[in-house]
């Protein structure tokens, strides 16, 4: 096979091959999110209260409901978005399991505190505590309806 | 959708976006390489001002989108980007004078720069419904005005329109010339969606029953019954029978979402069957249709002669393509199938992509699918998730419907591949659709996104979790 | 976007104008619409495999598809013997490019190409080299076609000699028949005839060539189109023989000086088998003697052969045929039919009783030979006992550049040279020798000491046997070794021997 030859079949398979990256980039999560959503949708077990938001959004005295595993942070798909310059992209993570919340900080650049006091690995969290986002003040609560 | 405001703007990075559109991107300019190395016969890049100026376009679209820091799909638009790109790409190797419009100053623009001018126009559009449509009822409040729009539309298009191939899909005013089925389309999905959204309970509650049959309650299903007849009447009429089995399998698909009867499926396709029947004894193009799709080689100069070209377009490209730009030459600017450029533009790119590029394009039309349902499960209501629903249908069996017909799995029908298609109409009509797509999936400012790490007792846990607190709202 | 004041947020499925329960979640509805796009797909998918996969070989070979078309207007390569004469080049007829076959004596060989009626012969066995299309792979060669470099076709020269096919040829005359020449030191084919044959020139023609092609194949029609060197399948009679002696020669059933004693008489009344008389020719002058190996095939006795067989066995008797490349297509450019030591499915090896077996070992019995085969097994023993890859192409090249060359390859070591130089002696004695000549005499070359064996091969019924002659010379170190068969043509040394002699002779006079 000449050079020739040789860089365009190179071109041609990386190509096809940045094709099938891309989708399977995209792959599990997909099938994952469809399933999720298809069955039925999940009824939430907690709920922020937004104590402080220096930033603006999401407004002081709003009542995010929460999924059992919801992240917060900058990024447009978290599930609590705080608009926070102080605010990593993905920032934390609270998770329901057994029957208690969970905190847990996603390696983010000003840390995450639990009343006060800095996470870290995952830390129980109980109806009442106050959770910080860069300079934003959530309290966990109750889900509304229940 | 939350009520409009002008202080909500918040600029919010789109991680995943910004990642998925460098990968596309990435693939489409070695896309380029590959083509115009493989015409140059040396290592070259051509001139990449089409694919720059079309990268660009994008990159823009998206810097608006985290800088209105609306809380839309993130997966939709470079999936939509990456198809366009491989449209574009193909529309730069197939010879430019194809088709040809005079611009005015701009000089006569060929295949490829038009291509890219309604490409740009589609991601636009996207654009522009993503980030300015925050409010539904504008679509939910005025379903039968939608439907009289619609049926103008068509009338119009009957009574003024241009025969083009002896079909009369085309209007023109002035210098613009469209194709008002794209439109046409996505207003009946409005209409559907208000229509079955409001009558859902009634619909999928109450039926008829006629001996062992389940039949929906007519005086519910009636109006709208009726004005699918017009529009299916006239859409024959005008023998635009891809946009006719589109429409109906579209109503199919949602008034089994909305009802989840599957008798009105199922007697819905026996009118199908029906009607096709019918067609098919009275109307002689449907006959050769037919006939040309059951055996196309007995006719393989005559009528059949695009379905067999286009088959010897998929036979050359094997597993892996003849590599983009390698393809079949048209030396005298004729195709070796014709069309090449709207109808078979699968066969096309499966010529040259091989059944690899074949199966990745149909892998990026089922991330469409899958992220239109999504969207549609998220939906607030169920106004949203049907339109959602139906919207994604539109695009999706469009996409299904063009790829069987080249692979004479069924007949072939006019339509068109969204995204890859050469044609302004179907650009925009696509761009609308996926607009609408990413308005709808806004997640606001407070509502959740997917659980990205459900373990399979924590699934077992929310369905039961949920499904209980249904029986309450029920029985309450 | 910004809610004022402490606000509920509205929960997912809040504010749905009518739900009395009756109408169950689209959720559902929506995986199940999922699950129907997905089915949809899958149907396109299986789609693409098909058309793409299965059948995309089927549809490019297809006569129909651009790509044939627009290779049909590509020049195609010549095909040349080893001196350079043209036997196949392209010519432009009213525009058409069309094929032109100066040497319609080189027919069975070359074949012919038509865009229309197909090919055969090495027009077909190299078709992607003379079209240009051979490459790596397929799709490469479609790229090199329409991408930056055009394709070059290439040039086949062939190890044929056209002065000795057109010699082969005129021999054969109008008689239906074959004749295949090889040397037997390097295994290259010289000549490969076949007749009838017919005019390539006019079957390739645009227009009148169907028609043509349709009379040829009329019943009736002596089948001209039928290569009956490499594929005709005959009784092969006492050429057979060979065979026999190498197997029991090669298994050690029988040596040089191997006699029965009992043969004489049954010269004259027969040799029983099972019940089955085997009957000999006529060859009064060995008298009473006990024949050995050699004096045997002088006179081409068919007793001592029967005694041979049964004494080397079924199982032994095909395995060396075998060796000598019996009971499989030979390799070759050309398609090959199998040459069968026995029809099979018998108890006795494949054979079905002894009778077979003592028939089988005189070259009657249902043994079926291509002249191919029969030449090979002549080239073998001239060879010293080594059986050498007959090919039919020298090389394939580009201009001067050469693309492929072919080299000599040993196929299979037969016979040690101890054990074949006796049957090398038995051979040159059945034409030399004062016994020999007055059956197969006819094919001594003048000068040159001449090996060969003749046979007869009895059809039943009324119709004349065939004609065989297999045979080398120079019979020591021989530079030629030819099969010759004259379908129903009579008597082996009357009919066969003389062409084969005669070919053998010109050979030698042209190669000097």
């Amino acid at each position: 096979m000449s050079a020739f030859e040789v860089l365009v079949w190179t071109l041609r398979l990386a190509f096809l091959g940045l094709l099938y990256l891309f989708l399977a980039v995209l792959a599990r999560g997909l099938l994952r999110d469809l399933r999720a959503a298809t069955s039925q949708t999940v009824r939430a077990a907690g709920a922020l209260l937004v104590m402080a938001a220096p930033a603006g959004t999401p407004a002081v005295g709003a009542t995010m409901e929460l999924e059992t595993i919801s992240t917060i942070g900058r990024d447009a798909d978290n599930v609590v978005v705080v608009d926070d310059p102080f605010a990593s992209t993905h920032h934390a993570r609270l998770t329901f399991r057994g029957r208690v919340w969970y905190l847990e900080d996603l390696g983010s650049t000003n840390g995450t505190l639990l009343n006060g006091r800095p996470v870290q690995g995952a830390v129980p969290v109980g109806f009442g505590d106050e959770v910080a986002v860069g300079q934003t003040r959530f309290r966990l609560e109750p889900a509304s309806g229940t | 959708m939350t009520t409009p405001s002008l202080a909500g703007v918040h600029p919010r990075p789109r991680g995943r976006e910004t990642s998925l559109l460098a990968l596309a991107a990435a693939a489409l300019v070695v896309g380029w390489l590959s083509l115009a190395t493989t015409q140059a016969g040396h290592l070259s890049a051509g001139d990449p001002s089409l694919l720059v100026i079309y990268l660009v376009a994008a990159a823009a679209i998206h810097v608006l989108f985290v800088m209105t820091g609306r809380r839309t799909d993130q997966v939709l638009f470079p999936a939509v980007v990456l198809l366009g790109g491989i449209s574009l790409l193909f529309m730069a190797r197939l010879p430019p004078s194809l088709v040809t419009q005079d611009a005015g100053p701009a000089g006569v623009l060929t295949l490829a720069p038009l291509q890219l001018v309604w490409l740009v126009l589609s991601l636009s559009v996207i654009g522009t419904l993503a980030v300015v449509v925050r409010n539904d009822t504008w679509l939910r409040n005025y379903k039968y005005t939608w439907a009289a729009a619609g049926v103008t539309l068509l009338l119009l298009v009957f009574l003024f329109g241009v025969e083009v191939n002896g079909v009369r899909l085309t209007l023109r005013i002035g210098p613009l010339a469209g194709q008002p089925s794209e439109l046409l389309k996505i207003i009946l999905v409005v209409f559907l969606a208000g229509y079955l959204a409001e009558n859902r309970a009634l619909l999928a509650g109450t039926s008829l029953r006629v001996g062992p049959l389940d039949l929906p309650p007519l005086a519910y299903l009636l109006p709208m019954l009726a004005m699918w007849g017009i529009a299916l009447a006239v859409v024959v009429v005008q023998r635009d029978l891809g946009a006719a089995l589109l429409f109906f399998a579209v109503f199919l698909g949602l008034l089994y979402v909305a009802t989840q009867r599957t008798s009105f499926v199922a007697l819905g396709l026996l009118l199908a069957a029906v009607g096709s029947v019918f067609l098919y004894a009275v109307e002689p193009t449907v006959q050769v249709r037919v006939a040309i799709w059951l055996d196309p080689f007995a006719q393989a100069l005559g009528s059949g002669f695009q379905i067999v070209r286009g088959l010897y377009a998929f036979g050359r490209g094997g597993l892996l393509g003849t590599g983009l730009g390698a393809g079949l030459p048209s030396p005298d600017g004729t195709l070796a199938v014709p069309a090449l450029q709207t109808d078979y533009v699968f066969a096309g790119l499966a010529e040259e992509l091989g059944a690899a590029g074949a199966i990745a394009l149909i892998g990026l039309y089922l991330v469409i699918a899958e992220r239109g349902l999504h969207i549609a499960a998220r939906g607030a209501d169920d106004f949203r998730a049907i339109l959602a629903a139906g919207l994604t249908l539109v695009l999706v069996l469009q996409a299904a419907l063009i790829m069987a017909g080249d692979l004479k799995l069924v007949p072939l029908t006019g339509v068109t591949l969204p995204f890859v298609a050469y044609g302004g109409s179907s650009l925009l009509g696509s761009g609308i659709c996926v607009g609408l797509l990413l308005a709808l999936s806004d997640a606001g400012v407070e509502a959740p996104a997917p659980p990205p790490a459900l373990t399979r007792g924590e699934r077992w846990r929310a369905r039961g979790r949920s499904a209980a607190g249904r029986l309450e709202r029920a029985v309450r | 976007m910004a809610r004022q004041g402490p606000q509920r947020r509205r929960s997912p499925r809040a504010g749905r104008p009518v739900n009395r329960g009756a109408a169950p979640p689209v959720q559902r509805g929506l995986a199940r619409l999922a699950i129907v796009i997905l089915l949809c797909y899958a149907g396109v998918a299986l789609g693409i495999g098909y058309w793409q996969g299965l059948q995309a070989q089927a549809l490019t070979n297809d006569p129909g598809d651009p790509l044939v078309a627009a290779l049909r207007d590509e020049p195609r390569g010549r095909i040349l013997d080893a001196r350079g004469t043209v036997l196949a080049l392209d010519t432009t007829v009213d525009g058409v490019r069309v094929r032109r076959y100066p040497q319609p004596a080189a027919e069975p060989v070359v074949g012919y190409w038509s865009p229309t009626l197909g090919s055969s012969g090495l027009e077909q066995t190299y078709d992607a080299d003379l079209a240009g299309l051979s490459g790596t792979s397929p799709v490469d060669a479609l790229l090199r076609k329409f991408g930056a470099s055009a394709a070059t076709p290439l040039d086949v020269v062939t190890s044929l000699d056209m002065r000795l096919q057109a010699d082969a040829v005129k021999l054969l005359g109008k008689q239906k028949g074959a004749i295949v020449a090889l040397d037997p030191t390097t295994g290259r084919v010289l000549a490969l005839a076949s007749t009838p044959s017919f005019d390539p020139n006019q079957l390739v023609a645009p227009g009148s060539g169907a028609a043509y092609l349709a009379g040829l194949s009329a019943p009736g029609n002596a089948a001209p189109l039928l290569d009956r060197a490499t594929q005709g399948h005959y009784t092969p009679g006492s050429v057979f023989k060979m065979v026999t002696a190498v197997a029991g020669l090669g298994s050690g059933a029988i040596t040089a000086g191997t006699t029965y004693p009992d043969q004489p008489a049954e010269d004259r009344t027969g040799f029983l088998v099972d019940g089955f008389r085997v009957v000999d020719g006529d060859h009064p002058w060995t008298d009473d003697t006990a024949l050995d190996l050699v004096q045997a095939t002088e006179v081409s006795d068919n007793i001592y052969f029967a005694h041979v067989g049964l004494a080397t066995g079924a199982a032994a008797l095909r395995d060396w045929a075998r060796r000598l490349g019996f009971e499989a297509a030979i390799p070759f450019d050309l398609p090959t039919a199998p040459s069968q030591v026995t029809s099979g499915g018998g108890p006795l090896d494949g054979f079905v009783d002894d009778v077979e077996l003592a028939n089988a070992a005189y070259g009657q019995g249902t043994t079926a030979v291509t002249p191919l085969q029969m030449a090979l097994v002549a080239a073998t023993i001239g060879n010293g006992g080594t059986l050498m890859r007959p090919t039919l192409v020298d090389m394939v090249r580009a201009g001067s550049t050469i693309v492929q060359r072919t080299t000599p390859q040993i196929w299979q070591e037969v016979l040690p040279p101890a054990q074949d130089q006796i049957l090398r002696e038995a051979m040159t004695g059945a034409v030399e020798s004062a016994w020999g000549k007055p059956i197969a005499g006819s094919a001594a070359i003048p000068g040159v000491p001449t090996a060969g064996k003749t046979g007869t091969a009895q059809l039943g019924g009324s119709g004349e046997p065939h004609a065989w002659f297999i045979g080398f010379a120079p019979a020591a170190a021989p530079r030629i070794a030819v099969a010759v068969i004259i379908e129903q043509g009579g008597h082996g040394g009357e009919v066969a021997a003389p062409l084969g002699g005669q070919l053998m002779g010109d050979w030698l006079r042209m190669s000097h």
